[in-house]
C-alpha cells in the first residue's frame, strides 16, 4: 500500500507539473504552427504573467480573478507586439529576423519587469479554500497541485474542441498548413495571426499566474521555462496542439521520475530524451517533416 | 528598396554611431579619480538573477558611505565605492575587476556575490595588485585549497553555518536527518560539512540530496523526503530556490511532519513566505536582534534610512565586512593593498555580530555561531529569526584551512 | 574599395591600437575579438548553409574546457594546448554534427540545443574533472615553444588573439571561395537542386558544422587561457543566443559582419551598463531596431555605404548589389 501510495504521488506530481508545462508550451506549438517563428520572448511572456497575477491577488484579494486579468493583459501585450513589430517581418526571408526581434522582446520585457516590480520576489497567495493537504493512501498530496490537474485537463479539453469544432479553430488549423489558399480564400490572416499570437501569450501567462505559487514571482524565471518549452514542443512536434499535450505529460515524468531517481542526471534527462525522440522521428513525435 | 527606407536605415546607423561615440568616449578616455579617496570597487549583481542580493550589497554600501562621510572617512580619506554589474556570471565579474583596477584604481574588493564569481578572481588578485574582502561568499574552499594571501572572508562560511547548526542539534530530540542542497560549489561544501558534523554528535543522516541550480519543481524531493523517515531536515538552498522549496514544501504540509533547519535564515524568504516562515530553524549569518552596540547602532541607522526595511543576512555581513576593513586600514594608516593585508592578519574586531578575529592561517574571521528560530516580534512588521543559541567563534570555526573541525 | 586594401588597413590599425589604448581598455577589445571570432565560426553555418544553431556555446564551451583541463593538467606551451583543444573539439563535433543534420530547420537547431545543454549538465554530473559549478580556475599560460613568452603578458595575448582572428578570417574566407563554399551556396540557396546534381548534401553540411565547430573551439580556447577560468556558463543556451544575434546584428552570410557584430556587441553591452542600470533596456531595443531598419545587418549598411567589391564572398551578394543602386 505504502509503495502504491508512493507511485500515486509521483505521477500526481509529475501530472501537477505537466500542467503548467502544457499552458506553455501549447502557446509556443500554436505559434509556430500559424507564424513559423520560435517566439524566444515565451518566458518572457511567462514571467509577466506571473507578475500581473501577483499583482492582481495583491490589490483586488482575489485569485481567481487574477487567472482571467493576467491572461488578458498579457495576451493584449502579445498582440500589440505582433501588430507593430513582428507584422513588418513577414515575408522576409531569413530566419535571424524573428530570432533577433524576440530575443530583443524577451531582453526589453525581462527589464521593465525589474524596473516595474523591483528586484524582491513577490509572494503569490494561494486562495485559502485552495490550501489543503490532501492524503491519498497514506501519502500527502496538496490540494492546489491537484486544482493544476484538473485545470490543465479542463485547458486542453477546452482548447482541443475550439481547435477542431469551432470555425475560428478551424480557421487557424487552416492557416497553419496552407496561409496562402486560406487568404486566397479571403480572411484576413494578419487578424489570425495577431489573435494566435495574443492567445499564445495568453497560454503563457496563465502558466505563469499558476507557477507563482509554487516559485514565486522572482526575476530570471523565465529563462529556464523557455528552453523547457522548446524542448516539449519539439518532442511533441511543431505546430501539434496535441503534441504539445503529449510531450508536456512524457517532459514532467521524465524530470519528476528522473529527479527522484536519477539525482546525478537531472538536468540532462529531458534533453536525452529530445534526442532519442528526434533520433527516431526527426520532426518530433507528431509533427511533420520540414 | 525605397528611398525612404534606406533614408530610415541611415538615420539609424548615425544615430548608433553617435550614440556609441558619445558614450565610448567618455568611457575610455575617463581618467582615475584623484588620489585622495579610498576606492572600493563593488563587482555585483545588478541585473539578473541575483539582483536581490546585489540591491542589498548596494544599499549597505551607500548608508557605510553616509556614515563614514559624516565621522571625515577613514584615516581622514573619503571613501569612495565604485559600482559595476556583473549578472552574476564569472567571465563578466572578471571583465569588471579588471577595469574598477586598472580604469578606476580600485585596489579593494567586495560585494561579490556568486561564489563562482569569488573562485575566478582570486587567481587574478596578485595581477591586478588588488585584494578581496567576501562579504558573503560561502564556498568553504575558497579559504582551503583556493586560498591566496590577498583573499579575507570576514563572514560566516557554509561549514560554519552547518557547524552551529549539527552543535545545536546534539541535544535536539530529533534523531534522523536529511540534507538538501544546491548543486553548486556553496551547497555542495554545506551539505558536506553538515554530514561531517552531524554525525560527529551521534545523529544519522539518511540521504543527502542535491537539486540542480535553479530548480523550480521541487515535488520530487519533497516526496523523497517525506519517505526518507527523517525527523530534521537540513536545508541549503538560497534565494529563489529556497523560497520555492519552502513554498511547495509548506503546500504539502512538510513542516509538520519534518523540522526545518536551515543553513542561511533570510529575511527576503521570511518576508516572502509570511505567516508559513514561522517556526524554521536555522543557522543565522547576521542576527537582527544580538545585544551588542555596534549591532544596535548599525541596526538603528539602517532601519531609519530605509523605512519599513529590516537589513538582511547580507547586509548585516557587508556592514561587518567594512568594519573589519576599515580597522586594518587604521591600523595600517595606509590603504595600500600589502599593507592592508598585514594589518589584517589577526586583526580582533567587535563588530556587529560581536567580536571577531582575522585568522593569520587561512584569512578567515572567526564568528560566533548564531542558531535562530523564525518567530514573531511585536517590533517589527515581519517575522524575524530570534535567537536560541549562540556558539563561541573558536568553537564554530574550521580547522585551519579546511571545512572541517578536529575539535 | 579594394578588399585587400581594406583588409591591410584593418589589421594595421588593430595591430596599432595596443599602443595608443589605455591598459584596461585592451581587456575589453581581447574579448572583443573572441567574439568577433566565435560569430564568424557559426556564420559558417548560418550565413553560408542556413544552417541555424540554438547550440554553439556547446563550441565554445568544449575550445575553453579542452584548453583549460590541457593546460592546467598536462601543461604543453600555450599555443599547441590551444591548438589540441581544438582537435578535440573538432573529433567531438563530428558525431554531434552527424545526428544534428539528420533533422532540418527548427528541429537542427534545437538538437544543436540539446548537445549544449547536455554538456552543461555534465559538467555538473563530472565535476571532479570539471570543476562543476565553480569550473577550472587558474589555467596558466605556459611558455614555449621554443621559449617564447611574449603571449604572456596582456599586450602579448592580444596579439594572438589578433592573428589568430586575422588567420581564421582569411581561412575561412578561402573555405567560402572555394569549389566546397561553392557547393554550400548551393544547399543554401535551393538543396533540393543541389541534390539533384549529384551532390552528397549531408556530408557538405556535416563537414560545414565540424569546422564551425573547430573555429568555435579556438575562440573558447583563446578566451580561457585570457580569463584563466572555464565555468558552466560557457555552455549556456544564453551565450548560443548572444552569438546568434551577433551574427544577425552583423550581418549574416558575410564573415566580416558577424565579426563586426561580436565586436559591436561586447563593446555596447560594455559600454551601456557603465551608463546605467538600464542598459537591458536599451540593448533590447537595439535588437530591434536593427531588425526592424536595418535587416542586412551592420555589414549591410557599411558595404553598401563603400558600394563593396563584388569579389567579397557574401551570401546576400544579390541583395547588396540592389541595396547599393538604391
Amino acid at each position: 500500500m505504502d509503495f502504491l501510495g508512493f507511485i500515486l504521488a509521483q505521477c500526481l506530481s509529475a501530472l501537477s507539473q505537466a500542467a503548467i508545462l502544457f499552458f506553455i508550451a501549447c502557446g509556443l506549438t500554436l505559434i509556430f504552427g500559424i507564424m513559423r517563428i520560435v517566439n524566444f520572448a515565451h518566458g518572457a511572456i511567462f514571467m509577466l504573467g506571473a507578475y500581473v497575477g501577483v499583482t492582481t491577488v495583491a490589490v483586488t484579494g482575489s485569485f481567481l480573478l487574477s487567472l482571467f486579468v493576467a491572461p488578458i493583459v498579457v495576451g493584449a501585450v502579445g498582440m500589440a507586439f505582433e501588430r507593430l513589430f513582428l507584422r513588418r517581418l513577414y515575408g522576409r526571408r531569413d530566419g535571424g529576423a524573428y530570432l533577433l526581434l524576440t530575443f530583443g522582446l524577451a531582453v526589453v520585457l525581462s527589464e521593465l519587469i525589474r524596473v516595474i516590480w523591483g528586484a524582491q520576489p513577490l509572494s503569490a497567495g494561494i486562495p485559502d479554500f485552495l490550501r489543503g493537504i490532501v492524503v491519498i493512501l497514506g501519502q500527502p498530496f496538496p490540494l492546489y497541485r491537484l486544482f493544476l490537474i484538473v485545470l490543465g485537463i479542463a485547458a486542453a479539453i477546452a482548447v482541443w474542441q475550439f481547435l477542431e469544432r469551432t470555425r475560428a479553430g478551424l480557421l487557424i488549423r487552416a492557416v497553419s498548413q496552407n496561409a496562402e489558399m486560406v487568404h486566397a480564400l479571403g480572411t484576413d490572416i494578419d487578424l489570425v495571426r495577431t489573435g494566435v499570437f495574443g492567445f499564445g501569450c495568453a497560454m503563457a501567462a496563465l502558466g505563469g499566474v499558476l507557477a507563482a505559487p509554487l516559485v514565486t514571482a522572482f526575476l530570471g524565471m523565465g529563462t529556464t521555462v523557455v528552453i523547457d518549452a522548446f524542448v516539449i514542443v519539439i518532442i511533441g512536434g511543431m505546430g501539434s496542439f496535441l503534441g504539445s499535450l503529449i510531450g508536456s505529460t512524457l517532459v514532467a515524468f521524465v524530470q519528476v521520475l528522473g529527479a527522484y531517481y536519477f539525482q546525478d542526471l537531472a538536468l540532462a534527462l529531458m534533453y536525452f530524451l529530445m534526442l532519442t525522440v528526434l533520433v527516431i522521428r526527426p520532426g518530433g513525435l507528431l509533427g511533420k517533416e520540414e | 528598396m525605397t528611398t525612404r527606407q534606406s533614408a530610415t536605415r541611415r538615420a539609424v546607423l548615425k544615430a548608433v554611431t553617435a550614440a556609441s561615440a558619445l558614450v565610448a568616449a567618455p568611457s575610455f578616455l575617463r581618467q582615475a579619480s584623484a588620489a585622495n579617496p579610498i576606492k572600493i570597487g563593488i563587482p555585483t549583481v545588478i541585473t539578473g538573477g541575483y539582483a536581490l542580493l546585489g540591491s542589498q550589497v548596494m544599499r549597505t554600501c551607500k548608508l557605510v558611505k553616509k556614515m563614514t562621510d559624516a565621522k571625515g572617512g577613514v584615516i581622514g580619506q573619503p571613501i569612495e565605492f565604485v559600482y559595476q554589474d556583473t549578472q552574476g556570471d564569472p567571465a563578466t565579474c572578471v571583465r569588471k575587476c579588471h577595469e574598477l583596477v586598472e580604469r578606476d584604481n580600485c585596489r579593494i574588493l567586495t560585494g561579490v556575490i556568486v561564489s563562482s564569481e569569488a573562485a575566478a578572481m582570486l587567481p587574478k588578485l596578485e595581477e591586478w595588485n588588488a585584494i578581496f574582502i567576501s562579504h558573503g561568499n560561502g564556498d568553504g574552499r575558497l579559504t582551503a585549497e583556493l586560498l591566496v594571501p590577498r583573499f579575507f572572508r570576514a563572514n560566516t562560511s557554509a561549514p560554519m553555518g552547518a557547524r552551529a547548526l549539527a552543535l545545536y542539534l546534539k541535544d535536539a530530540p530529533e534523531k534522523k536527518f536529511i540534507a538538501i542542497a544546491s548543486d553548486a560549489a556553496w551547497g555542495r561544501s554545506s551539505n558536506a560539512a553538515f554530514e561531517e558534523q552531524i554525525k560527529k554528535v551521534g545523529k544519522d543522516l539518511v540521504d543527502k540530496i542535491y537539486a540542480p541550480v535553479a530548480n523550480k519543481d521541487y515535488s520530487p524531493y519533497i516526496t523523497k523526503i517525506l519517505q526518507s523517515g527523517a525527523q530534521g531536515c537540513y536545508v541549503a538552498l538560497q534565494g529563489d530556490e529556497a523560497r520555492a522549496f519552502y513554498s511547495q514544501a509548506t503546500q504539502y504540509g512538510l513542516a509538520q511532519r519534518v523540522q526545518f533547519f536551515t543553513e542561511i535564515v533570510a529575511q527576503a524568504d521570511i518576508k516572502v513566505l509570511g505567516r508559513d516562515a514561522i517556526g524554521l530553524m536555522g543557522s543565522s549569518r547576521y542576527p537582527l536582534t544580538y545585544d551588542v552596540p555596534q549591532n544596535t547602532a548599525f541596526r538603528e541607522a539602517f532601519m531609519s534610512e530605509y523605512k519599513n526595511e529590516i537589513p538582511d543576512w547580507s547586509d548585516g555581513e557587508m556592514y561587518q565586512a567594512m568594519m573589519i576593513l576599515f580597522a586594518a586600514i587604521e591600523k595600517a594608516g595606509s590603504p595600500e593593498p600589502m599593507k592592508i593585508v598585514a594589518a589584517m592578519e589577526d586583526l580582533d574586531v567587535t563588530s556587529v555580530k560581536g567580536p571577531v578575529l582575522m585568522r593569520k592561517c587561512d584569512h578567515q574571521g572567526e564568528n560566533q555561531g548564531f542558531v535562530v528560530k523564525v518567530a514573531k516580534n511585536d517590533k517589527y512588521a515581519e517575522p524575524i529569526g530570534e535567537i536560541v543559541k549562540i556558539y563561541p567563534r573558536e568553537l564554530n570555526t574550521p580547522d585551519c584551512r579546511s571545512a572541517s573541525y578536529s575539535k | 574599395m579594394n578588399a585587400k586594401v581594406g583588409l591591410a588597413v584593418a589589421a594595421a590599425v588593430c595591430a596599432l591600437l595596443p599602443l595608443v589604448v589605455p591598459q584596461y581598455a585592451l581587456t575589453i577589445l581581447i574579448e572583443a575579438l573572441i567574439f568577433g571570432l566565435f560569430a564568424m565560426s557559426l556564420d559558417l553555418m548560418v550565413g553560408y548553409c542556413r544552417l541555424y544553431s540554438f547550440g554553439h556555446a556547446a563550441a565554445y564551451g568544449l575550445g575553453a574546457y579542452s584548453a583549460a583541463l590541457i593546460l592546467t593538467h598536462l601543461g604543453p606551451p600555450l599555443p599547441i594546448g590551444i591548438l589540441i583543444a581544438v582537435a578535440v573539439t573538432i573529433v567531438v563535433a563530428i558525431p554531434i554534427a552527424w545526428i544534428c543534420t539528420r533533422s532540418t530547420g527548427v528541429s537542427f537547431a534545437m538538437l544543436t540545443l540539446a548537445f549544449a545543454q547536455l554538456g552543461y549538465a555534465m559538467l555538473f554530473r563530472f565535476r571532479d574533472i570539471t570543476g562543476g559549478s565553480d569550473g577550472i580556475v587558474g589555467i596558466p599560460r605556459p611558455p614555449g615553444p621554443f621559449g617564447i613568452t611574449w603571449f604572456q603578458g596582456k599586450t602579448g595575448y592580444y596579439y594572438l588573439v589578433l592573428g589568430c582572428l586575422f588567420g581564421s578570417y582569411l581561412l575561412c574566407r578561402a573555405i567560402v571561395r572555394s569549389p566546397f563554399g561553392a557547393v554550400l551556396s548551393g544547399i543554401r540557396e535551393n538543396e533540393a537542386k543541389t541534390i539533384a546534381l549529384g551532390y552528397n548534401t549531408r556530408a557538405y553540411k556535416i563537414a560545414t558544422v565540424v569546422l564551425a565547430y573547430g573555429f568555435g573551439a579556438l575562440a573558447g580556447a583563446l578566451y580561457a587561457g585570457f580569463a584563466g577560468f572555464a565555468s558552466p556558463e560557457l555552455f549556456f543556451w544564453l551565450v548560443s543566443g548572444r552569438v546568434l544575434i551577433m551574427v544577425v546584428v552583423g550581418g549574416a552570410g558575410t564573415l566580416i559582419g558577424p565579426i563586426i557584430g561580436g565586436v559591436f556587441f561586447v563593446f555596447l553591452e560594455h559600454e551601456l551598463s557603465q551608463i546605467t542600470d538600464l542598459w537591458p533596456l536599451i540593448f533590447g531595443s537595439i535588437f530591434i531596431a536593427f531588425v526592424m531598419f536595418a535587416p542586412e545587418g551592420i555589414w549591410g549598411i557599411l558595404s553598401a555605404r563603400f558600394k563593396a567589391d563584388p569579389q567579397l564572398p557574401s551570401a546576400a551578394g544579390g541583395k547588396e548589389t540592389s541595396d547599393a543602386a538604391a
